[in-house]
């Protein structure tokens, strides 16, 4: 029973993470139909500054997290300006092979700065134990499932009250019509990369201070998609709901399935969901279906 | 611009030619023959190793080309669907004592169901879903491999060497007829298939999938055979890598692999031959030579203080540029560039 409440609580701070990182994608793809499969070399990226920043550099955490978030900001426009926007209008498969190359690019940038591939971030949540009924837990899972839901409420907020916020969805729904209004939709795509690279930053961090730094970030990032599919790819909910349904199954399915199956069954159980939901409902739970006419 | 000046066609055949004159004729023996001469007897073991895994990975991106240039459905998991047909062939080989050619043709067969398995998904989505199914497939596959007792797990399993009939390939020049003569099947079957009511089909689907089943194309089913052609040669081309590299772990087929070998058909010209040939050319001789060979002891001589992962990073932000770039500036890849060529020499020296 003491088990079962550990892996649920794991379970469900790690699929908030994975919820996180899946909205990064969602901004995207909901502004400007691109799909971003470079998310997994962002949060690693992201993670590997953030060591760069409080290791390296020796920077106390409060001054170190706002320039990991500016560097972010700086990555989503950087990428966005001189990758995505000469493309603009290019089918899908230009698109998605796009931000494999920056992908790719990011990894060799990656192996290039920090060629010993894991370390340990400092960890940044106190760290005495909490009781909660029998289970014991670790307090920085329940930190980050705080600062996921945190992060959620600011960017509903942003959604619901700021201009840019307003603007992003008015996009979304038609990108005729927003142009035709004066609205800027060459600097809405860079906000939304710009946000996307920031949740995903934010979502790296969180993370990697619970396991430290290692490759897998890549696949976790890859694992998010998992989340993005299930949820519906142009659902903020979708992806709220779904994060930690798939953090859940992950972690029960690595803790009760393990003993029955091959080692490393936790790893897959993701991409086995993406399989799954592909054959039996591909919008996925909140996702819109698409309607094709000729 | 697709004829030579003064060339007509006086019926069908004449038209559908590949082949049109006797010039183009002439260049393709003479091709063929260097093709056949020149590597082995003048190339070090470093290019002719370079040779054949350029051989080996145009196979399998023939494939992927069929799959992702003509047919439209869009695979960033080929690396798995050739790491299938490599063990299958492996198993075979070494576990059951079967001969090469079985454990080739069963490699390309297992491949292909495999991808079909990988591609039902696409009876129902296309675009973003499919990429990230085909990518669920590399991370299963690559899983199955590692924890499977017959395909060895992480150890991996070692291959025996190529043997037809008395014959074992054992050296490079052996290995590079080898690769080469199932390349020039490979590229003869790509080309022609193009060019069938099969290839049309696909072509139609790619353009327009809803169209083309208006049409009354089978779409299911030529969306099914896509996934199997392109993970067929696949496969082969996993056959030949085992069986050339003796030792298969698979670590050789990673998710970055499989985005090179979409990088390459960008590169190279999406949905033609002569693409995927200069795109892997270019590629490989960049990633076996150039880099390895020459610019990272250069860069390492003229730069003193460089960061100690310089020579592994410098691979992937080579090719991830390549590809960024590629998209941005010349989305149509090499092939273009070398159709524009042709016209330009063909016309020599007008200019029009």
């Amino acid at each position: 029973m003491d088990q079962l409440l550990q892996y649920v609580i794991t379970g469900l701070s790690v699929g908030m993470v994975y919820a996180l990182i899946a909205l990064g994608f969602v901004l995207i793809w909901k502004s400007s139909s691109v799909a971003n499969l470079a998310l997994g070399q962002i949060v690693l990226l992201s993670s590997w500054f953030t060591y760069s920043m409080l290791v390296q550099a020796n920077l106390p955490p409060i001054v170190a997290l706002p320039i990991v978030i500016i560097f972010a900001l700086c990555l989503g426009w950087v990428i966005e300006r001189f990758a995505l926007r000469p493309l603009i209008a290019q089918p899908i498969l230009s698109l998605i092979a796009v931000t494999l190359g920056i992908g790719y690019f990011i990894e060799g940038v990656i192996t290039f700065i920090w060629p010993w591939s894991v370390d340990a971030l400092p960890t940044l949540f106190p760290q005495e134990v909490v009781h909660i009924g029998p289970a014991v837990i670790s307090q920085e899972y329940l930190w980050v499932i705080g600062i996921c839901l945190a992060v959620f409420v600011l960017l509903t907020l942003f959604f619901r009250f700021h201009r840019m916020g307003v603007a992003m969805r008015a996009t979304a729904d038609d990108q005729m019509a927003v142009q035709a209004c004066g609205i800027p939709v060459t600097r809405v795509f860079s906000m939304s990369w710009m946000l996307a690279c920031v949740v995903a930053a934010i979502g790296g961090v969180l993370i990697s201070s619970i396991g430290g730094i290692t490759h897998g970030l890549v696949n976790t990032g890859l694992k998010a998609f998992s989340v993005v599919i299930l949820g519906g790819l142009d659902s903020f909910v979708g992806a709220l709901v779904a994060g930690p349904i798939i953090g859940l199954l992950e972690t029960l399915g690595g803790g009760y399935l393990t003993p029955y199956m091959w080692g490393g069954v936790r790893d897959v159980i993701p991409f086995i969901i993406i399989i799954i939901v592909m054959v039996i409902k591909p919008f996925g739970l909140f996702g819109e279906k698409r309607i094709e006419r000729i | 611009m697709s004829l030579p000046c003064g060339i007509r066609n006086y019926n069908y055949a004449q038209d559908m030619a590949i082949f049109r004159t006797k010039t183009h004729w002439g260049m393709l023996i003479v091709f063929l023959v260097l093709l056949f001469t020149v590597p082995p007897l003048t190339f070090n073991h470093l290019w002719l190793n370079t040779v054949n895994t350029i051989g080996i990975t145009l196979i399998a991106t023939l494939g992927l080309n069929i799959l992702v240039g003509y047919c439209g459905q869009l695979s960033i998991g080929h690396a798995g669907f050739i790491a299938v047909g490599a063990y299958t062939s492996a198993i075979l080989t070494n576990r059951f004592d079967m001969p090469f050619l079985v454990g080739l043709i069963a490699a390309g067969i297992v491949a292909g169901c495999v991808g079909i398995i990988f591609g039902l998904p696409s009876v129902r989505v296309k675009g973003f879903y499919l990429a990230i199914t085909t990518i669920a497939a590399q991370f299963i596959i690559i899983w199955v491999i590692n924890h499977w007792g017959l395909t060895g797990g992480f150890e991996g399993i070692s291959v025996p060497y190529a043997s037809i009939g008395g014959l074992v390939f054992d050296s490079d020049v052996k290995q590079f007829y080898l690769v080469m003569v199932i390349v020039l099947i490979a590229v003869f079957v790509a080309k022609n298939l193009m060019r069938t009511k099969v290839g049309r089909a696909f072509i139609a689907i790619r353009d327009n999938d809803l169209a083309a089943e208006v049409m009354g194309i089978n779409v299911n089913y030529y969306k099914l055979l896509a996934f199997f052609i392109g993970c067929f040669f696949a496969g082969i081309a996993g056959a030949l890598l085992a069986h050339t590299t003796y030792y298969l772990n698979a670590e050789q087929f990673s998710f970055t692999d499989s985005i090179l070998y979409i990088g390459m058909i960008i590169i190279g010209g999406l949905g033609t031959t002569i693409g995927p040939m200069l795109g892997v050319t270019l590629v490989k001789i960049i990633q076996k030579v150039l880099l390895p060979i020459y610019m990272v002891p250069w860069l390492e001589n003229s730069i003193t203080s460089l960061p100690a992962g310089f020579a592994t990073g410098l691979a992937p932000i080579v090719f991830g540029l390549i590809i960024v770039l590629f998209l941005i500036l010349e989305p149509r890849g090499l092939a273009h560039r070398w159709n524009l060529f042709k016209a330009a020499y063909r016309l020599w020296p007008f200019s029009y």
